[in-house]
């Protein structure tokens, strides 16, 4: 009983770390949409129309998100959505950089601005995979709660 | 739960486009929605070239891709040593003629973002984004 209280807070606490940091990424970006939408456009998939109408809303299902995610209110729902985001988010950098495209991802600020291509990949994954095992742990506790 | 997940995701969904529309009408008008940069504050290499001593070249990219090599005459502007770097182009400012910002590609931000510093900061009128930046420079010098 007590290992299982123990594993709870565990996932509590990765809930609030995944939450927190992407409530921290959607602030940043709401605060400057018009770079957000600058960096879309750096990876060349979509006209700038698209980026820059995308850079107003995606901060913002970001931050919804990551709270959805901390208040384990619309958890699922949350956990879904960053989980696709950061997925496709993966998949345009690494096509990018395939394409030999020089991106400056906004991703945290300034403070990601001069990332290198594996330090990127290297927070995203790690994103990626604290939530595909928030979403596990998620699945094994659920019967537990309901029974 | 699949069906929950997706119900919830929906929600969500909907819920950000509220404040996103309200951002997006409080930004309406300072922001370009069809181009990149608005037409009026890009300039391609040809017509800056035009401009000759009436232009005034800055080079935004970090000091060690200016100091490889840059356009002739440019000043070393960028947003790594901004106070510094201000104050050395400053004085050789002259008001009556136009700013030329570039940096080292069509997607780099760096340009627009030193443009931007310089409209707001220097209150400078004139400044103007190399189209294709630093690589079409070169393109077209070659």
């Amino acid at each position: 009983m007590a290992e299982e209280e123990q594993m709870k807070f565990f996932w509590r606490i990765v809930d609030l770390i995944v939450g927190g940091i992407f409530i921290y990424a959607g602030t940043i970006k709401v605060l400057d949409p018009v770079r957000f939408g600058l960096d879309i456009d750096n990876y060349k998939t979509l006209p700038w129309f698209v980026s820059v109408r995308l850079a107003f809303y995606l901060p913002w299902l970001e931050i919804f998100c990551g709270l959805a995610v901390i208040s384990r209110f619309l958890y699922r729902g949350g956990l879904s959505i960053l989980t696709a985001l950061i997925a496709v988010f993966i998949g345009v950098t690494i096509a990018a950089k395939l394409r030999g495209l020089d991106i400056t991802c906004g991703c945290f600020g300034h403070a990601s601005e001069h990332w290198s291509f594996p330090q990127h990949m290297a927070v995203d994954l790690s994103i990626f995979i604290a939530l595909a095992a928030l979403w596990f742990a998620n699945e094994l506790q659920r019967p537990a709660v309901q029974q | 739960m699949k069906l929950r997940a997706v119900r919830e995701g929906l929600i969500l969904i909907a819920l950000a486009f509220l404040p996103a529309i309200g951002e997006g009408i409080y930004f309406r008008d300072k922001v370009s929605w069809q181009s990149r940069i608005p037409a009026s504050e890009l300039v391609t290499v040809d017509q800056a070239r035009s401009w000759g001593d009436s232009a005034m070249w800055v080079d935004a990219r970090p000091d060690e891709e200016f100091s490889r090599d840059h356009v002739p005459g440019a000043f070393s502007l960028n947003e790594d040593h901004w106070n510094e770097l201000l104050a050395q182009f400053l004085p050789n400012l002259s008001r009556d003629k136009r700013v030329v910002v570039y940096c080292s590609a069509e997607s780099c931000n760096a340009a627009r973002d030193v443009a931007k510093r310089l409209r707001d900061e220097a209150q400078l009128k004139d400044v103007f984004v190399l189209q294709g930046g630093w690589e079409e420079w070169l393109k077209k010098s070659k």
